[in-house]
This record gives structure tokens, C-alpha cells and sequence, in this order.
């Protein structure tokens, strides 16, 4: 039986090799960790204010519009779309990078996300606006 | 006696043979012999797949808003019913647990309490179990 | 291949108690399309290690298992096995404390197998030879004038016997190869918070990666699988820390941190 051959990599035959020649320091898991905390704070208000103060647990269509009437309430569920979409799209992306996709897949990722999240948050806004201007 | 050099396998992802472990896409969903915060990490991202589902659902749903009053009050005449009041306590749950583990892997992540990490999760999860038994309470009894 | 063992005839086993216990042994050689396991039954006393165990399998039932060690005491680091599916210095572990009538011998994961119970460490030890260890300092001697204060709390990190239990037991190393893993960050941080003349700077490099400390999910299955208190999970945090506030300075106005 022949020896397999060695892989080139590495001062002892490994497969290993550190996975950049420069560093780079990722902000991923800081953004997730902030983008988390205000998840945390905002999914508790929408869940309270949508859920829990309303009769039958359900807004309809009148209740809807009657609790976008008030921009501050506009404010913060549009604040926390662009929180829950940031804070879910990144939490995917890490679960797809750990399966060790390469470099060039992961920046196509990242720029597809990015332009997705993008397009959730335009979604959310022209169907705030819409809502608000049904007659 | 023969001096035969053990042959190097190459690693190669997915050969159950290669490693008793699964390696590859599932690599992290093996739950065999995971303590504590391994099978936590595990549920942190079942739940947090699971959660980003319901929001592409809700989503989409959200769109009969902008059709009009008929079309979005139907759709909360069917809400009422109990399969969907179910779903809604698995979402809670979902929602509970994600962000209960997620303050404790925020902080840690941090550098603090690192060293009372085991008990904090405990005391997170007891908080989020009675939360959990509310909101299944309110959620099959409001009206 | 099912055999039984009389523990009477054999000097690693004494018969006294004579509990009979199942072991299902990973079994694998080079070439084989897929892994087996094969069974074996014998009579164990309440100090025999699941060590014990497999050195009388080897030397009385099947002088075709592979299978490493060399202290008995936990302090070489070379019979890390997984044990009913836990990670366990082998040499330690006594068959009767875990509680179970079959037990479940497999070699440590994440790494390529050699044959049997032997895991091949060479890219292990590669992550380990990125991080600068074995630790070559400039200097082992202090200055005799000052004591540095906790020099305790690093003393953990110099416990490592690099035996790959944490790595083994790492569930983002399972997925992700490419990650340099919990043992190579628990001697990164030793390096980092005393260098006595190592660069930190190039291992932070190392460690301020996507591939470096910002992958772990803290499961903290690492720090539990460690037989010598290293800790690698704390000093995975610890080194987030660094490198964040390092950061933090950076952005702020500080030139290096």
C-alpha cells in the first residue's frame, strides 16, 4: 500500500492552514449582538401593543389603521422590521457560512442579503403607506 | 513483523466512514452527547430558522392589508381558530427561548458572566417557561 | 466479532465484583468503505477504566485494535476518546461511574481517522503551530522584582495537554473545519495576556478573524470536555473582549491596540 500523498499546506502535512494571510476582523457577530438587544426590546412592544391590548388578541382592518394614525407607532414598527430583517438575514447568513462555502460565495451572499433586506424594508414602508392612505 | 506505515485517510466531508461524528452541512445539529450549551446552541438556531419562517409568512400575509378591509377581516376570522392559536404558542416559545439564550450568548460573547453562564441560562429559561405559560393562557382565552 | 474476556487470566481487569459489561468498539481501517462497530463483553471491577478495558481487548481478544496512550493519568493528553458519545480521557473514565451495561468506545472527531480509536492530530496541532505553541518565549523568567498579580488565573492555560477533547467536542469545528478552534484560542489568550516577547499583535491577527474567536456560538461544550480546567470557552471570550475594545480604540482615535 502507497503512503497518500501529503498536502503541499502546512509545516507538518495538514490540511489546516490559517484561512487568510491577512486579518479579517468580521463585525458580524457585534452587529447581531446589537441588532439582538434592540430585537429583544422591540418584538416585546409590537407583541404587547398588537396582541395584548386589543380585544380578541387580533387588529382589524379599522384597528389596524387607527394604530398607524400615530406616528410614533409608525416609527418604531418601522424601526423594528428593519432591526428583525437585519438581525434575521444575518443570523442566516452565519448559519450558510458555516458550511465552509468560500470566499467568493460568501461576499455573493452578503451583497445578495444586503439588496434583500433592502427590499423587505421598501416592502414594509409602501405597505404602512398604503394602509395608511386606503379610503 | 511487517512495518506496514499507517495509511492517511484524507478527510472527506460526509464520509461517515472518515468519523463516527457527523461532519459536513448537519455537522452542528448532532445532538449525541451534547451537554447543556451545545444542545442550547442547537436550539438557538432551530428557532431562529424557524422564527425568520414565520416572518417571511407574516410577511406575505400582511399584503391582504393592502387590499382592503374584506380582504385582511377574513383573515383574522380564521385566526381565532385553534390550530392557528397553537402555532402562535410554538412561535412564542420560539421567540422566548431565542431571545432568552441570546441575551446570555450576548453577554458572554462580551466577556461577562462567563463564569456563572451555566446558572444564568437556568434562570433565563425558568423566566422564559413562566412567560411562556402566560401567554398560552392569554392566547387561548382572549376571546 | 463478539468475544468475552475472563478477567481472572488478565492483569489490567481483577475479577472481584465481576460486573459484565458490553463494549461496542469503533472499529475502521483504511480502505474500508464505512465504520463498524465491534462488540465485546467482559467482567469489570469499580476501578477499571475504560482504558483498563481496551488494553485487555487489544492484548487478549484482538491484537488488531488501534489504540493510543501512554500515562494512565491523565497528564499526556493521548487517550482522548469519545465515550457513549461524551468526550473522556479514556485513561480516567471508570467503566462503572458511567452508569451504563453497554458502553460505546469512538475515536475524538474533526479530524481525519487513522485506523480505530486513533484520530489523526495533525491538523490539531497545525492550528496550534499557527498560534505560536508550543509557547517559545524570549524569556521564562520574570523579573524577579515584580510578581504579576492573578498570575493564577493564567496558570490554567499552560494545563493544556492538547489531547483535542475540546475540538473533538466543538460543534462549529464539526461543521467547519476551517475554523482554528478552541484549543488554539485557549493558547492564543495565554500568549496574548503575557508574551514575554511574542508578538500579540500577529496573533490577535490570528484570532480578530472570521475564522477566529467571532465563530464561536458559545455552547461551551469546549470547557466541558476539557480534562485539565483550561477553560477555552472563557478565554474565547476574554479574547473578544481584547479585540473589541481594541477596536473600539482604534475607531475612537488610538492608533494600535
Amino acid at each position: 500500500m502507497t503512503q497518500a500523498e501529503r498536502p503541499s499546506a502546512g509545516p507538518i502535512g495538514t490540511t489546516w492552514t490559517p484561512s487568510n494571510e491577512t486579518p479579517r476582523p468580521t463585525w458580524g457577530w457585534i452587529l447581531q449582538a446589537i441588532s439582538g438587544v434592540l430585537v429583544l426590546v422591540l418584538v416585546t412592544l409590537h407583541m404587547i401593543a398588537n396582541h395584548f391590548v386589543v380585544s380578541g388578541g387580533l387588529r382589524d382592518f379599522a384597528d389596524v389603521v387607527a394604530y398607524l394614525s400615530n406616528p410614533l407607532v409608525v416609527v418604531l414598527e418601522v424601526c423594528f422590521l428593519v432591526v428583525v430583517t437585519w438581525h434575521g438575514l444575518l443570523g442566516l447568513r452565519a448559519v450558510l457560512f458555516d458550511f465552509g462555502l468560500g470566499p467568493r460565495a460568501e461576499s455573493a451572499i452578503t451583497r445578495a442579503f444586503s439588496v434583500l433586506g433592502v427590499a423587505i424594508v421598501a416592502y414594509g414602508l409602501w405597505l404602512t403607506w398604503t394602509i395608511t392612505s386606503y379610503h | 513483523m511487517n512495518e506496514q506505515p499507517l495509511e492517511r485517510t484524507t478527510p472527506e466531508r460526509g464520509t461517515e466512514g472518515a468519523s463516527p461524528r457527523r461532519r459536513g452541512l448537519a455537522g452542528w445539529a448532532d445532538p449525541r452527547g451534547r451537554r447543556l450549551g451545545g444542545l442550547a446552541f442547537i436550539l438557538n438556531r432551530l428557532t431562529g430558522l424557524g422564527v425568520l419562517l414565520y416572518l417571511s409568512f407574516h410577511l406575505v400575509v400582511l399584503s391582504l392589508l393592502a387590499r382592503g378591509p374584506s380582504a385582511w377581516d377574513g383573515f383574522v376570522s380564521i385566526a381565532g381558530s385553534p390550530l392557528f392559536l397553537a402555532f402562535d404558542v410554538v412561535l412564542v416559545f420560539g421567540l422566548l427561548f431565542h431571545g432568552l439564550n441570546g441575551i446570555r450568548v450576548t453577554l458572554v460573547g462580551f466577556g461577562l458572566v462567563v463564569e456563572r453562564q451555566r446558572a444564568m441560562f437556568v434562570a433565563l429559561m425558568i423566566v422564559g417557561a413562566i412567560a411562556l405559560a402566560v401567554a398560552a393562557v392569554r392566547i387561548f382565552t382572549a376571546g | 466479532m463478539n468475544a468475552q474476556l475472563d478477567p481472572a487470566h488478565d492483569t489490567h481487569a481483577t475479577a472481584d465484583t465481576g460486573v459484565r459489561v458490553r463494549f461496542r468498539v469503533y472499529r475502521y481501517k483504511a480502505g474500508d468503505r464505512a465504520g463498524h462497530f465491534d462488540e465485546f463483553s467482559l467482567e469489570v471491577a469499580p476501578e477499571t477504566t475504560v482504558l483498563d478495558a481496551l488494553v485487555a481487548i487489544r492484548t487478549r481478544l484482538d491484537p488488531s485494535l488501534v489504540l493510543r496512550h501512554s500515562c494512565f493519568h491523565a497528564s499526556c493528553g493521548t487517550c482522548g476518546m469519545r465515550v457513549n458519545d461524551t468526550e473522556v480521557m479514556a485513561c480516567v473514565t471508570k467503566i462503572l461511574d458511567l452508569g451504563s451495561a453497554t458502553v460505546k468506545v469512538e475515536p475524538i472527531a474533526n479530524g481525519a481517522l487513522l485506523g480505530d480509536l486513533a484520530t489523526d492530530m495533525v491538523d490539531f496541532y497545525a492550528r496550534l503551530a499557527a498560534i505560536g505553541r508550543p509557547l517559545i518565549r524570549e524569556s521564562e523568567w520574570l523579573p524577579s522584582s515584580i510578581v504579576p498579580e492573578g498570575i493564577e488565573a493564567y496558570n490554567r492555560f499552560e494545563s493544556c495537554i492538547e489531547c483535542g477533547l475540546c475540538t473533538s467536542a466543538c460543534p462549529i469545528v464539526a461543521t467547519d473545519p476551517r475554523y482554528i478552534g478552541p484549543a488554539a484560542l485557549a493558547a492564543a489568550c495565554r500568549a496574548v495576556e503575557e508574551p514575554r516577547g511574542l508578538d500579540p499583535g500577529a496573533i490577535m491577527g490570528l484570532v480578530d478573524d472570521q475564522q477566529g474567536a467571532w465563530r464561536c456560538h458559545a455552547a461551551f461544550e469546549c470547557t466541558e470536555a476539557c480534562p485539565s480546567a483550561v477553560d477555552p470557552a472563557g478565554a474565547i471570550m476574554a479574547l473578544r473582549r481584547r479585540a473589541a475594545s481594541g477596536r473600539l480604540r482604534s475607531l475612537i482615535g488610538g492608533r494600535h491596540a
